[in-house]
Order: C-alpha cells, then structure tokens, then sequence
C-alpha cells in the first residue's frame, strides 16, 4: 500500500515538521535520529499526546512521547499554572498542522483532530492498529529536552506522497542529524 | 503506483476528487450550455437540468444532516473514552489492593511459621492466600494492560471519527458550492 519511496517521504515531511514546530525560539537546535521503536514508556509524569490526521483511505497518528523532566518542563511550560500536557497540546497540535499543509498539497480531502493524552505504556499496542507504517525517532532540542515521536500509518488503499521540499540527507544510525 | 486507479495522492494538481470534477466542470458545463454555434438549448431541456440540479441541490442539503449524526458519535465516542479513564482509576485501585494482599499473605505466612507446630494449619492458609492473591496480581497486570490496549485502539477511532467528520463535512460543502455554480450557468 506503501512504496519505501513514500514512507521517506511522509518520514522526511514529518521531520520538517517536528523541526518547525517543537522549538521555541528560531535559533534552538532541533535534533533527529532514527530510533529502534517508541521509547520505554511508563515514567513517572510521562505524557503521551496523539494526534491523527485522516483522508478517506488512511490515517496517521502521530505520537508525541514527552517526559516530565526538569528540563522539558522548563522548556515547554511557561507558566507555574500550565501543565505540562496543556503546554504540548499547543506544539503537537502546530506540528500536526504543519505536515497536514503538506500532505495536503498532494492527497485530497485530509482533515485532523485535536489532540488526546493516552499513557505512555499505550505505545506497546500500535500493533493493535494493524499499521502500513511505523516509524520512531528521538528529538532533541538544545542538546537537553528529549523527546520521542512515532508515526503511525494505517490505509486501506495505495497511498503516494511526493516529498515537496529537497531531501534532508539522512544520517546513519545512531548519528545526531542537525538543523 | 503512480497512474495506479486506485492509488490515492500525488494528483497532477492539488485537491482530488471535488477539484477534478472540478476541472471536468467547464467542460461539463460546455455540454450543458455551450452548444457549439449550434442552435440554443430547448427550454424544455433546460427545464429539465433546472429540475435535477434543483433535486441535485436538495440531496446535497440532506447530506449535510450528517453533521448531526457525527456530533452523536463525537458524544459516544466521549462517553466511551470517559468510560475507559474510569475503568483504568478502578484497575489502578485493584493493584494496590492487590499489592496490600501480597504483603499481608507474607506477613501471614511468617507469623505462621514463627508460631511453630501449633500453627501448621495456619501455615497452609497463609500458603493459600498468597497464592491467590498472587494469581490476583497477574489478572490484575493483564487487565492494566488490556485497558491501555483499549484506550490507544478507543483514541484512534475517536480521533479518526473526528477528523472523517470534519472531511466529510469540508467534501459536502463542496459539492454544494459546485451544485450551485452549475445552476446559475443553467439558469
């Protein structure tokens, strides 16, 4: 239902996103690299934020894994009465609307849902959802806030994607790729 | 893929299905009232398109109701996911009982067993409790995780429900917009 072509393309989009959406200041250093699967799940104060963007023949949930650690909080909450779940609901939510724009300028009729917070320990059951395409990374951000997002592809017909922005060369495993 | 029927995506211009019958539009149009230099459409003929878009119109009205129908399963949806947070509170609460159950069958069996002879009844229902109270904590486990299994499949639907609602409602709109277009070209 996938070419490998287009997964990377979907994966490339995604990361532009994520890079465009998750920093707070223009100049913040955002880091991606590939990762093995989700991460570990079940920390203390952990969140996990999904959001689905839908056509008529797939959906795509996009995962955000954010811990609850001293320097995520800082980075994230700006107020001593904002949650951290209340404060990512807002980045999650941009980030989504940016890879919508983009998927959007190719695949016809996409529309996306607000964001809801599940336990991280749900993560172990994306299989449930019998998944097109499953892909994890690990962020960074200023070499202290870490987080990790996992798509997650579900169709029911062929599905071609067209990256419309040049190529980010790929690191290899394990490599931190800065932008 | 590409070219594929049935593959969805990567459209030569953006905007599928409404749009490419969109872009057939002028040329539907043409058929409708461009007759070539030929001779102008029947009045009877263009009474007739009058009349079927007017019919076209009214389905497309109805479709709209189904904006009613989502919001019922929005509600649903929400009631349901309000449903699986509190079974998770109560599978939270069962754990800890478990956990305290498990400590007491140990303090039992100990007690028990300091008691010496007289106690070797007790030694056997201490054993026994905390047999069942560790067959207790391993339900109790599976059912912590089948309500995580529960709430990601729950949050899916919801959240693809939703987003389906809102292009459903997006594609309709569209559609009543090209209804209209094409009654003002007949009329």
């Amino acid at each position: 239902m996938l070419s490998e072509q287009t997964k990377q393309n979907i994966e490339q989009a995604f990361h532009r996103s994520l890079r465009a959406s998750l920093v707070r200041a223009p100049d913040d250093v955002c880091a991606i690299a590939p990762a093995s699967g989700p991460g570990p799940g079940g920390q203390p104060g952990e969140i996990l934020l999904v959001v689905t963007i839908s056509s008529f023949v797939f959906r795509l949930l996009t995962l955000f894994q954010v811990g609850a650690d001293p320097a995520t909080r800082a980075y994230y909450v700006s107020g001593a009465q904002q949650s951290l779940d209340e404060a990512f609901r807002e980045f999650a939510n941009m980030c989504c609307g940016a890879l919508n724009r983009e998927l959007a300028e190719q695949i016809p009729h996409l529309a996306m849902s607000i964001p809801y917070t599940l336990s991280s320990q749900c993560l172990a059951y994306l299989g449930e959802l019998r998944p097109s395409f499953l892909s994890s990374s690990a962020v960074t951000i200023n070499d202290s806030v870490r987080l990790h997002v996992t798509l997650c592809m579900c169709c029911s017909a062929a599905v071609d994607f067209v990256a419309s922005a040049p190529p980010v060369a790929e690191t290899t495993a394990g490599e931190l790729e800065m932008f | 893929m590409r070219g594929d029927p049935t593959t969805y995506g990567n459209e030569a211009a953006p905007r599928g299905a409404l749009q490419r019958t969109r872009r057939s539009g002028p040329t539907a149009r043409a058929d409708l009232t461009d007759t070539g230099g030929g001779p102008p459409i029947a009045a009877d003929v263009r009474a007739d398109l009058l009349r079927q878009t007017q019919e076209l119109a009214q389905e497309v009205a109805r479709l709209k109701a189904l904006a009613v129908a989502f919001e019922r399963w929005h509600q649903d949806m929400i009631s349901l996911m309000s449903q699986n947070r509190d079974m998770r509170g109560l599978g939270e609460d069962v754990a800890s009982i478990v956990k305290q159950l498990i400590m007491l069958s140990l303090n039992a069996a100990i007690e028990a067993a300091r008691a010496g002879e007289s106690a070797r009844g007790f030694v056997v229902v201490a054993a026994e409790v905390r047999s069942l109270s560790l067959r207790a904590q391993t339900l109790s486990k599976d059912l912590g995780k089948n309500l995580h299994r529960s709430d990601l499949t729950t949050t899916a639907t919801f959240q693809d429900i939703q987003a389906g609602g809102k292009l459903m409602l997006a594609a309709i709109s569209g559609l009543e917009s090209m209804v209209r277009q094409l009654r003002a070209r007949i009329e």
